[in-house]
């Protein structure tokens, strides 16, 4: 000890130069969880809570690797999602505001971020001493395999069983080539696999074995198993030649059928893989594709990127239709006949149904019709009594926990077909429930954390960089190879000049009101309406600040704030302030290890 | 080459840059050959959020008068420029700002308020500015940049200019100006699509032959006195004369010469009269309220024969009145503010040309003279930016007017002798034998106070009689038009000469008889040639920038008859327009 | 005081005005405003292509003086682009960042230039007339060109032929029959369209279809499906018209192709009327949605969406289906007759 104080004295100076000056600070208060939700509204869009603008800030600063693997923290398929994520984030992106322009691409520079690592790239895992628990999962697609990596990294030994010859689910089997290259998704799939997770493919719980034997076998069970079940349309002439739906047809598709579709096409319904199916027919040789809606083309769940690339394809789409019946000759489709619809309000969402037209009746040409209009789950294989949610696994609330003891249910075959990101986001909360259950405390938490940063440095110029486009095939290319991908990604420039859009919603600018001389001299250099005067404050709920009440009467004014909400964080303020009393903090939510 | 006659307003809050986007318009148009005549408004406020307006009417003919009407208004500030919409030509075109930070209520737009007819060219000009400047102090440039791509304008001739007028900032202000333009610049020719027919492309004019020299009033005066071998320069600061003080205190000591702030107008008096009666040419710079401080003062040189030249801009009011607005209020005090009978020499230029003469002139009159010579400016004159030939500077004959005693009287010498013109030769201090008393008291020729029943008229009547020479070295009234049988006379002085000048060209296209004539030297008045003026005219009009008609009543009692007259405190110029208007009602 | 009635119209073509007479005719009192995004009044659009070709003045394609509005207390906001509405809220967003509020509103905007698929990829090269916009944007380019490329068919292609005739310019005519616009058409109309075409020197090609259009120096080169390859100065693309309601997606008011209306012209906000070339409408007859086209037609719709937001309720009856009527034109069989 005296040796070390002897060190510390005699060297006072190197002392303070290695002192540690971030200051780092947790805070699980109710009121920083609504901060965040209020101020980073694209993190609070992402099911799976993934840090955008910190892995944006990553790509700017040319950390590819880096940025990939804060992703993957989240959400174990990066390069996956950042290809056919259905991006709730980009919907809530600040620079998609009205009169702000386009949301930042944050999907495409997920993307990149896989695209452009270094091929020698090093993953990271966060490994937990083995637990000697044994753990089944039951299904391989998004919402499995999240789960048995979660659980791995957690120190237990998972199995997935997997009843199709190959793992992936529907990103492997429903997804098409021409969005997702599968040498990117096998990549994915086998980082997860180098923890230890045994798969076994080809095993259909129910058949080889049973899911009461695996309750048995193992300390837990995790079903994922999707929703593998398409629904049918009840129209009459649906089991002629011809018909498919769209379920099947992908699953042909993907494994490397190509079922005959003909000239004329229509497809029916309008979710992503109604979509997928019309642009599959098209490279299957189709010259004339529809995609029809029962409602209109505002209405659909897609985002505007596919439904642009199908109409650049060629494929039109129809609203207010609804098919009545498809005929046929010899067993083979002819024609379909329809009826016009019309919007009506309903109270609940979506708001919008649409109900025949009496007497409205009339018959297109057709050679195949694709019938797209959602799926459901399969629990047949289920041999234990189990309480369901019509066709769906009921689980209780905000819980992954079954009406069966040890069973836990995850993914689509709990919340109907939704998309990929959800899945796993479910699949990595089921399995940290899982982990709870086992050893009997949380082990990991969401938190809000603290640190002091500098000023970013942003410009406003950067605020008027217009999105960048994905660059894409051409038409002619695209249909050479029914798997040509059709999107190219970003090259370094296009991605770093993507990523300088983001407005860094996760700093924090803040002006200590005790110090504060109300001087104006931030609001004189303020890029835009982003530093008020203000004379109240909305309190929400969980405490948190709401939006500031305006005030221009400087008899009324309480306090000078910025509104991290209209802030684009150049920094020019705290170059103005002269009593130096606007800070900047980091603020991220991020998932604890409570065990540290 | 087709006419192009463009009026030009920006209109913004001070703090927007309008003035001097104003300025940077006007003098680079001006060096592009074309006739300006500026005028600009702004509060008088230093800080705060005035209405500021930059008014320019460009033209590629002579031009006179600042123009009444717009056609071209760019809106830096949309409630400032919306009150400025009254003035916009029934096909003007409006450039404005159409990406504020915020959606604005319903009518405080300008766009919103735009008849048809006229044409609106919206320019993100705010957003242009970060981009290019990352601030928003380059929204005026921004415009600019604008205006110059939609209207003809040689974007990288005026990107020079700016360049030149900065040239003195660092970098910084420079480039963010420079880049600004540019950007709006470039904005404007891809994005917008010209729909109006107003150009200054096809018209450029020729270079002309001539020196052209592109100044404001106060500058010419500035370099008037400099050239004229001006010695000190005494002053208090006063808008508008203070840019007078500015120039001189940069411009004078290169020359050798002094310049001197004052604690107030009073002192400044003195200096001056201190330096004439050391013989050195001397003058000061004020406006109405410090020209009430000097008053007192100034009869001394008109007492003890000094030379002294005193600038009066006038502004509007009484007391701190209206500082930054135009009036032609101050004639009275001018003519007859002095306590006793107090002669001097008024000269009022009509033009920024005639700032310059009517300067060389007054140090000329007052040294030859000995007397105190004022020179009314306005506001307006004061401002405006004209595109003028090169003024010549005065002959060696001029620099040296002094009339110097003869050997001979210098052996008996009588300051103050009684002679045929009135003028009393004077020996500068230190002349031997000139050793002399000088003094505000009535004097003696040897100038010892004297107060009986002789001495007083004979002074009096000397210093009354000793300017009438001036009458013959000051420039002839102009007489425009008909020499008789003339329906209307319109005679006018100062800044609003031009402005009648143009309503009587007009007028007479239209057909009304009318003739015009002004004046540069007020005092003494030039009786005979206005009065044959007036006898060729069967009625009188004038129109003159004052609520009693100043000028009008000084008239009066000359012509023995009654004047009709148009006065407007406004405190904006006249403009030819409003003239004409009257004309056309009186020959109705 | 109350607030007085505010009924805001967006779109001043034939639906607009005929909408903003019936608001002022039947009450003295409230603020009736059009808001238009062509900086020009009320205008015959048939006549577009003769004021193009500089054979008429701006004064001739008015419909009527602003001096009307002025009477009638109308107020004009022309050259101001609506860039969204909300319907809960009642507000229009102006694109130069003005809010104006209103109580009663009618949608009227008419249609933008339909391009086909096949064309959009070079869409930049193209030139339209749909518009006063796009009008004076094509005029001095017109001037100047001496060769002229027009793709598609519609009837304002023919009035402009007809006006580039007078000009002498050389004129290629890529004739998309199967697209003509607003009617289809039948038999061999189209192939005596373009022989007619050619005995006035006009190089036209039925059913051919543009491939690629590359642009070099302004000047445009253009190859066709069936191989031929032009060179113009010009390329004009006459395909007709599609609903322009591209700001009032996503807004909670439906739309399809068109603003969707029932019969009343009401869209699903009780306040908010379509009218003209933008709303669509089920007609049991057909058996199918359609949009209105046409001049005396938009007419009539914008004065019954206005009746009706008043307070009546007149049912829209379409005109039949042989006869549609084209900016004045009675389209009948014979009706090309003049080539």
């Amino acid at each position: 000890m005296k040796e070390k104080d002897f060190y510390f004295n005699k060297e006072q100076g190197h002392a303070r130069a290695i002192k540690i000056i971030k200051e780092v600070r947790f805070s699980e208060d109710s009121r920083d969880y609504g901060y965040m939700a209020e101020n980073v509204p694209c993190q609070d869009g992402c099911p799976a809570i993934t840090n955008i603008p910190g892995y944006i800030r990553c790509i700017s600063e040319e950390r590819f690797g880096r940025s990939y693997e804060l992703n993957r923290m989240y959400n174990i398929f990066p390069g996956v999602l950042g290809r056919i994520c259905s991006r709730p984030c980009e919907k809530r992106c600040r620079h998609g505001e009205a009169d702000l322009g386009e949301p930042v691409n944050i999907c495409h520079l997920k993307r990149s971020a896989a695209d452009l690592k270094s091929s020698w790239h090093r993953i990271k895992e966060n490994l937990y001493a083995p637990t000697g628990y044994k753990i089944a999962v039951v299904g391989a697609g998004p919402a499995g395999l999240a789960s048995a990596h979660e659980l791995a990294t957690l120190g237990h030994k998972v199995t997935v069983f997997e009843a199709m010859e190959q793992p992936g689910g529907m990103l492997m089997h429903g997804i098409p080539e021409f969005r997702l290259p599968r040498d990117i998704l096998d990549l994915e799939i086998k980082n997860i696999l180098r923890l230890g997770v045994d798969l076994e493919l080809g095993v259909e719980i129910g058949k080889r074995t049973s899911l009461k034997s695996l309750l048995k076998d193992y300390d837990a069970v995790i079903t994922a198993t999707g929703c593998m079940n398409a629904f049918s349309a009840n129209l009459p002439g649906e089991d002629l030649d011809g018909v498919y739906s769209g379920l099947d047809f992908m699953m042909r598709v993907n494994n490397g059928e190509r079922p005959k579709v003909g000239k004329e096409v229509a497809v029916i319904g309008g979710g992503f893989t109604a979509i997928d199916c019309s642009r599959m027919a098209i490279r299957l040789g189709a010259s004339k594709v529809s995609v029809n809606l029962r409602r209109t083309e505002e209405n659909m769940r897609i985002d505007e990127h596919e439904k642009n690339e199908a109409k650049f394809e060629k494929i039109r789409i129809y609203g207010l239709v609804r098919p009545v019946r498809i005929t046929g000759k010899n067993g083979r489709v002819k024609s379909m006949t329809m009826e016009r619809t019309r919007l009506i309000y309903t109270p609940e969402p979506p708001f919008r149904k649409a109900v025949p037209i009496e007497n409205s009746e009339f018959t297109i040409p057709v050679d195949s019709v694709i019938i797209a209009i959602g799926q459901y789950p399969e629990t047949g294989f289920i041999d234990t009594k189990i309480k369901l949610d019509g066709h769906r696994i009921w689980t209780s609330s905000d819980s992954y926990r079954t009406s069966v003891k040890k069973l836990y249910a995850a993914g689509d075959c709990v919340t109907g077909a939704t998309d990929v990101i959800n899945a796993v986001a479910n699949g990595r909360q089921a399995a940290q429930e899982v982990d709870e259950f086992l050893i009997r405390r949380k082990r990991k938490k969401r938190i809000v954390r603290f640190e002091a940063s500098a000023p970013s440095d942003r410009k406003r110029s950067d605020d008027f960089i217009p999105q960048v486009k994905l660059p894409v095939l051409d038409r002619n290319s695209r249909f050479k190879k029914i798997t040509n991908e059709v999107e190219l990604g970003y090259d370094h420039e296009s991605a770093f000049k993507e990523a300088k859009r983001c407005y860094l919603c996760n700093l924090k600018f803040e002006i200590d009101v005790d110090r504060c001389i109300y001087c104006s001299a931030c609001i004189d250099v303020a890029p835009r309406d982003c530093i008020k005067l203000i004379r109240d404050v909305e309190v929400k709920k969980d405490g948190s600040y709401g939006d500031y009440e305006e005030t221009t009467n400087w008899r009324n004014v309480v306090a000078i704030a910025i509104d991290n909400k209209r802030c684009i964080r150049c920094g020019k303020c705290v170059e103005a302030c002269p009593m130096d009393c606007i800070s900047v903090t980091k603020v991220e939510l991020i998932e604890q290890d409570l065990e540290a | 080459m087709a006419d192009v006659d463009i009026v030009i307003e920006i209109c913004g809050s001070a703090g927007d840059g309008t003035i001097s986007s104003g300025e940077i318009l006007s003098r680079f148009m001006s060096s592009q050959g074309f006739e300006i005549m500026s005028f600009d408004s702004y509060p008088s406020e230093i800080r705060g959020f005035g209405k500021c307006v930059a008014h320019s009417r460009i033209s590629n003919k002579k031009v006179l008068s600042p123009g009444k009407y717009t056609d071209i208004l760019i809106a830096l500030n949309n409630a400032h420029a919306i009150s400025q919409l009254h003035t916009l030509r029934e096909t003007g075109i409006v450039i404005f700002d159409n990406k504020p930070p915020n959606y604005l209520e319903e009518d405080q737009s300008i766009a919103g308020w735009i008849e048809p007819g006229m044409i609106s060219y919206g320019i993100p000009l705010l957003n242009l500015s970060q981009k290019a400047s990352g601030s928003a102090r380059g929204r005026n440039m921004v415009a600019l940049g604008a205006l110059a791509a939609i209207f003809g304008i040689d974007g990288e001739q005026m990107k020079s200019a700016i360049h030149a007028r900065y040239a003195k900032k660092n970098k910084v202000v420079i480039d963010s100006n420079i880049n600004s333009f540019a950007e709006g610049f470039t904005w404007a020719q891809q994005h917008v699509t010209k729909v109006d027919s107003y150009t200054f492309g096809h018209s450029k004019p020729k270079p002309s032959k001539e020196k052209k020299a592109i100044i404001n009033g106060n500058q010419a005066v500035a370099q008037a006195a400099i050239d004229s071998g001006l010695h000190l320069y005494a002053g208090y600061p006063i808008t508008p004369a203070t840019k007078i003080m500015e120039i001189v205190s940069r411009e004078l000591p290169k020359k050798g010469g002094v310049m001197v702030q004052t604690e107030d107008e009073i002192s400044a008096i003195g200096h001056v009269i201190g330096a004439g009666y050391a013989g050195k040419r001397a003058m000061t710079a004020t406006s109405g309220p410090g020209f009430c401080l000097m008053s007192e003062l100034a009869n001394l040189a008109v007492m003890a024969e000094v030379p002294a030249v005193l600038v009066n801009s006038q502004r509007g009011g009484p007391s701190t009145g209206l500082p930054t607005r135009n009036e032609q209020s101050d004639l009275n005090i001018a003519l007859f503010g002095g306590s006793g009978d107090s002669p001097r020499i008024v000269l009022a230029p009509t033009s920024v040309n005639e700032c310059y003469t009517c300067t060389t002139l007054a140090f000329y009159l007052a040294e030859k003279y000995q007397t105190l010579v004022i020179i009314l400016l306005d506001f307006f004159l004061s401002n405006s930016i004209r595109n003028i030939t090169t003024p010549v500077p005065p002959k060696a004959n001029q620099l040296n007017s002094n009339v110097a005693p003869t050997k001979t009287a210098l052996k008996d010498y009588k300051r103050y002798k009684l002679t045929k013109n009135g003028i009393s030769p004077r020996a500068i201090p230190g002349t031997p034998g000139g050793m002399c008393i000088s003094t505000g008291l009535e004097h003696s020729e040897h100038g010892h106070p004297r107060y009986d029943r002789n001495t007083h008229p004979a002074m009096t009547e000397k210093r009354f009689n000793k300017i009438q020479g001036a009458l013959s070295e000051a420039p002839k009234p102009r007489w425009v038009g008909p020499k008789k049988n003339v329906d209307i006379g319109v005679i006018a002085w100062g800044s609003t000469a031009g402005s009648a000048h143009e309503a009587v060209l007009n007028a007479r296209k239209e057909g009304i008889n009318v003739a015009f004539m002004s004046t540069v030297i007020l005092s003494p008045f030039p009786v005979k040639e206005i009065k044959k003026f007036s006898e060729a005219c069967s009625r009188i009009l004038v129109p003159e920038l004052n609520y009693t008609g100043q000028f009008a009543n000084v008239l009066s009692p000359h012509l023995s008859r009654s004047i009709e007259r148009l006065n407007m405190v406004t405190g904006l110029p006249i403009s030819a327009e409003d003239i004409l208007e009257k004309i056309r009602d009186m020959a109705r | 005081m109350p607030k007085k009635d505010h009924y805001v119209i967006i779109g001043n073509g034939p639906a607009g005005n005929s909408a903003a007479d019936a608001f002022r005719a039947n009450d003295k009192d409230a603020r009736v405003t059009i808001i238009s995004d062509e900086a020009f009044s009320f205008f015959y659009r048939h006549k577009l292509p003769q004021f193009v070709a500089g054979n008429i003045g701006e004064d001739d394609l008015k419909v009527r003086p602003y001096s009307v509005y002025k009477e009638q207390n109308i107020r004009l906001r022309l050259g101001q682009c609506v860039d969204r509405i909300d319907p809960e809220e009642k507000i229009l967003y102006l694109r130069h960042m003005e809010k104006v509020g209103y109580t009663k509103l009618v949608i009227a905007t008419g249609g933008s230039p339909r391009i086909l698929p096949s064309l959009t990829s070079f869409e930049k090269h193209l030139r339209f007339m749909t518009g006063y916009n796009n009008a004076i944007k094509l005029m001095p380019e017109i001037q100047k060109a001496k060769t002229i490329t027009i793709l598609g068919g519609d009837l304002i292609s023919f009035e402009l032929v007809k006006a580039l005739r007078t000009m002498k310019k050389k004129i290629f005519f890529i004739f998309y029959s199967k697209c003509f616009w607003p009617v289809e058409l039948t038999g061999n109309m189209s192939a005596k369209i373009c022989a007619n075409m050619k005995k006035k020197n006009i190089e036209a090609y039925a059913d051919d279809t543009v491939e690629t259009l590359t642009e070099k120096g302004n000047l445009y080169t253009l190859k066709t499906a069936s191989g031929r390859t032009f060179k113009s100065d010009l390329v004009c693309c006459f395909l007709g018209l599609v609903p322009n309601i591209g700001y009032i997606i996503g807004s909670g008011i439906d739309t399809e192709r068109g603003v969707l209306v029932n019969e009343f012209m009401q869209t699903n906000y009780k306040d908010i009327y379509a009218c003209g070339d933008c709303a669509q409408i089920y007609d049991p007859k057909l058996k199918d949605y359609w949009i209105s086209i046409g001049w005396s037609n938009a007419g009539l719709q914008g004065k019954i969406a206005a009746m009706n937001l008043l307070g009546s309720s007149k049912v829209v009856k379409p005109l039949p289906k042989s006869i549609r009527d084209v900016v004045g034109i009675k389209i009948q069989t014979s009706w090309w007759d003049h080539f």
